[in-house]
């Protein structure tokens, strides 16, 4: 009962962040809006027992990108978003259409077909417990996943290489 | 404990909500903070399918994830800096060049 109140809670808490991510007009707001979406996610994937992804989504997420996102919008000082007329008409009543419409097909699959009915993995609850979740993840991440985990470094040697040449390009 | 389905629900939510975003804003950055919800939808339903099916793969998959939504975010960002730099604004509508 407990923590299915911390799930509602917790529910409450990102579904108000994530729409006030996208209802404030200031980037700003919308970027402390997101990191408490975040921060309720990190809550949601605690009560999943999933102790290992909440504290890298606080670390990674909540603090290390969104201070990135923080450190552009104030330094290109973006004011609000100016109520200047939208190319399209109309277009934020066809935007909520469209993520109605989305969210809608979303539900159909979600609930109508039996998407339990695979076959269960290895890892039950007592054998988490038993083994701690960081643990696993780390055995598995140099074990099953070592591929993709080296390429991983790639992707994020890539990043880091493209994002220094592209904003240190000096204007002409 | 919640049932599966309200962790569905919830993500299907958090996606939808990051795919009006993408629609209706025009601030380059906010876009992609859209963008950031919308993987974090997909995020959670990973976790809580694991988490029922008795899976890691779901945990190993949001751990990748967080990885290229890092890399993601650099360079978007980087690349709005770049437009900022060069046109004064990070209105999508006004980038338009290769629009016909």
């Amino acid at each position: 009962m407990a923590s299915s109140l911390f799930f509602y809670f917790l529910a409450v808490v990102t579904t108000v962040g994530a729409i006030a991510v996208v209802a404030f007009p200031s980037p700003l707001y919308s970027v402390l809006a997101l990191i408490l979406t975040f921060l309720g996610l990190a809550g949601l994937y605690l009560s999943l027992h999933a102790q290992f992804v909440a504290i890298v989504q606080v670390i990674i997420y909540a603090s290390a990108i969104m201070m990135l996102f923080l450190f552009v919008v104030m330094l290109i000082n973006l004011g609000r978003e100016e109520q200047k007329e939208l190319r399209l008409p109309g277009q934020k009543m066809l935007g909520a259409i469209a993520g109605l419409a989305l969210f809608s097909v979303l539900l159909k699959i979600f609930l109508s077909t039996s998407l339990m009915t695979g076959k269960k993995g290895s890892f039950p609850p007592e054998r988490v417990s038993e083994l701690g979740n960081t643990q696993i993840i780390g055995n598995l991440l140099l074990t099953d996943y070592v591929l993709p985990f080296q390429a991983m470094g790639v992707l994020l040697f890539v990043g880091i290489v493209g994002a220094v040449v592209l904003a240190s390009r000096r204007s002409r | 404990m919640a049932p599966l389905e309200h962790y569905l629900i919830l993500s299907a939510v958090l996606f939808s909500l990051g795919v009006v975003g993408v629609v209706v804003r025009r601030n380059a950055i906010v876009v992609i903070l859209c963008i950031e919800l919308m993987m974090n939808g997909a995020n959670l339903a990973f976790v809580a399918y694991g988490h029922f099916l008795d899976s890691m793969a779901g945990q190993m998959i949001v751990f990748f994830v967080m990885a290229v939504a890092a890399a993601e975010a650099a360079i978007g960002l980087a690349i709005v800096v770049l437009i900022y730099r060069n046109r004064e604004s990070t209105d999508l509508d006004e980038i338009n060049l290769l629009k016909l």
